[in-house]
């Protein structure tokens, strides 16, 4: 499979599914893991490096021999940047994978669900991801990756640390779980930040969707396990489904609330999103994310058309800069950008609602 | 004056808000302005009676544990498998391997109490190191079978034997699974 399949792919076939909850967006299962003997990628030579890429490729050619999951292999260093930026968008990569010069590579498989990265901060995460809440089923995937590499690869692993990592916030299971939440009355209702400093004394970090350090963008927020030593995968995977269902019954709570107390303002303001989106002529990315935001939120409280969540992800997905200028086809100043988004959006919206005039009036109350 | 929300754009839109009966002032780029001008709903919902939500969750129990700082006399000892030192690994916050831990066992409990929920992993138990564990238990054994056996104390020796199957069909079990 050669890159471009993975750069113009908005719509990989693991987000095709339509979840049951309009809240959770997805779901994303780490496992950080380290060769025995040898130094971690913050201190190993270069040839430390080819060496660990070249275990973990002949491993993973036997497992495409005999395994649907077929991956593909990539090297960081001879991807051009925007390539780098997409695959991050994607979240196939992660950030710091994408700004290596010289080592670092990865494994894709074809319906982009599982990623291998090599040479992160780690030797190897294996990660794997899933539309909706699905903590079971992506640990499911990427146990099976992670047993079927310690078949042929020593893992650096101790009877009293686990799974040893080059962060200590990773030692032990090596497990990162976490899932996307769109919390737009939440948010808007200004609960965000306690609800936040609650889940972190709980042992959950809560950050933007778009990478580390971003702001709520689109009320998207990631929330994950903090705590990797002392407790069981299962136990782990567990107490964040709790706090995400707990999570999901506030919002829904906070949405009740909010259609009782002002439904006109609320209409309003949703239906000028959807305005926006579908007439804008410049849309930067913060107010793309907003108004699709707000649309979401719209078509669930069935409010506005009903659009598809496919298409309203696809839409939070292709709205990144990168993704913009892939579509594009070619490298845009910021003002173009914007312009380019508003026109993308758009086509993709008017042909969501030309599906929807064929069906009919009727469809409202599917 | 740069814009509170995206910290990015130049600030020229005052909003003036009201907050819990106070007034305040904010300053936000044209863009963040549009965002924040709409919502102005005050939803008067008890932050107290949510944080005993959560609160209440798991029994949690903090933690954040107050610890006093590891002793500075370990400090300077480097690792002998990449070098690096406990001051090295502070400054950061990675080890350069994965003997550092060996090497830094004394100030690492303090550390891992401070983040992590205990110091000791719990979970999932690689099947070779369980295998090789239980390999050496049997060869240990095997050991006294051979002294009792030596020793003329053949009740012992026939326990130990029985241990030693048991031990030796879980490692089958486990080739099994893998
Ligand atoms: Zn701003
Ligand atoms: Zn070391």
């Amino acid at each position: 499979m050669n890159i471009e399949h993975f750069l113009t792919n908005a719509n990989p076939s693991w987000m095709q599914y339509e979840s049951d909850s309009d809240i959770v967006i997805s779901t994303r299962i780490r496992l950080a893991r380290n060769i025995a003997n040898v130094r971690f990628p913050i201190s190993f030579t270069e040839q430390d490096a080819e060496q660990i890429e070249h275990q973990l490729m002949n491993a993973l050619l036997a497992i495409n021999r005999e395994n649907p999951n077929r991956f593909s292999y990539f090297k960081v260093k001879d991807m051009p940047q925007l390539q780098r930026q997409i695959l991050v968008e994607k979240h196939l990569i992660s950030p710091n994978l994408a700004r290596r010069q010289k080592i670092g590579a990865f494994f894709l498989t074809e319906d982009e669900s599982i990623s291998i990265l090599v040479n992160e901060e780690d030797h190897i995460r294996i990660q794997s991801l899933a539309q909706g809440m699905n903590l079971q089923q992506a640990y499911g995937e990427a146990k099976k990756v992670d047993r079927y590499l310690s078949k042929s690869i020593a893992y650096a692993y101790e009877d009293r640390y686990g799974y040893l990592t080059s962060c200590p916030t990773n030692v032990g299971t090596g497990l990162r779980a976490s899932v996307m939440l769109h919390l737009p009355v939440l948010t808007m209702t200004k609960q965000m930040n306690a609800l936040i400093q609650m889940m972190t004394r709980l042992g959950m970090v809560v950050r933007g969707i778009y990478g580390e350090g971003s702001d709520n963008l689109g009320n998207v927020y990631q929330i994950s396990n903090q705590i990797t030593l002392g407790k069981s995968e299962e136990v782990i995977l567990q107490e964040l489904e709790k706090v995400v269902e707990q999570i999901i019954q506030k919002e829904q709570l906070a949405r009740k609330n909010l259609l009782l107390r002002a439904p006109a303002v609320l209409e309003d303001r949703l239906s000028r999103s959807l305005g926006t989106l579908k007439y804008a002529k410049i849309l930067t990315s913060e107010e793309a994310a907003s108004c699709l935001s707000n649309v979401r939120l719209g078509v669930s409280l069935g409010l506005l058309e009903p659009i598809s969540q496919r298409k309203l992800n696809e839409c939070m997905l292709i709205m990144q800069p990168g993704l913009i200028q892939q579509y594009a086809g070619a490298t845009l100043q910021s003002t173009e950008r914007d312009m380019y988004r508003a026109k993308l959006l758009q086509e993709k919206l008017n042909e969501q609602t030309r599906n929807n005039g064929e069906k009919g009036e009727d469809s409202y109350d599917v | 004056m740069i814009c509170e929300h995206c910290k990015q754009r130049h600030a020229n839109v005052t909003v003036t808000q009201i907050q819990n009966g106070q007034q305040m002032e904010r300053h936000y780029c044209d863009v963040c302005a549009a965002q924040y001008h709409p919502f102005q709903f005050e939803m008067k919902e008890e932050p107290a009676s949510l944080q005993q939500l959560m609160t209440n969750w798991f029994n949690f129990v903090p933690i954040l544990k107050k610890e006093n700082v590891a002793g500075s006399t370990a400090k300077t000892k480097a690792c002998p498998t990449c070098g690096n030192t406990y001051r090295q690994f502070l400054k950061q916050v990675k080890f350069g391997c994965g003997d550092c831990y060996k090497t830094f066992s004394e100030q690492l409990p303090q550390l891992l109490e401070k983040i992590q929920a205990g110091t000791k992993h719990v979970g999932y138990v690689e099947e070779k190191h369980l295998k090789e564990k239980i390999n050496q238990q049997i060869s240990e054994l095997r050991t006294l079978q051979q002294q009792a056996i030596t020793d003329e104390r053949f009740e012992d020796a026939a326990k130990l034997r029985d241990d030693i199957r048991a031990l030796e069909s879980k490692v089958e079990q486990g080739e099994e699974h893998a």
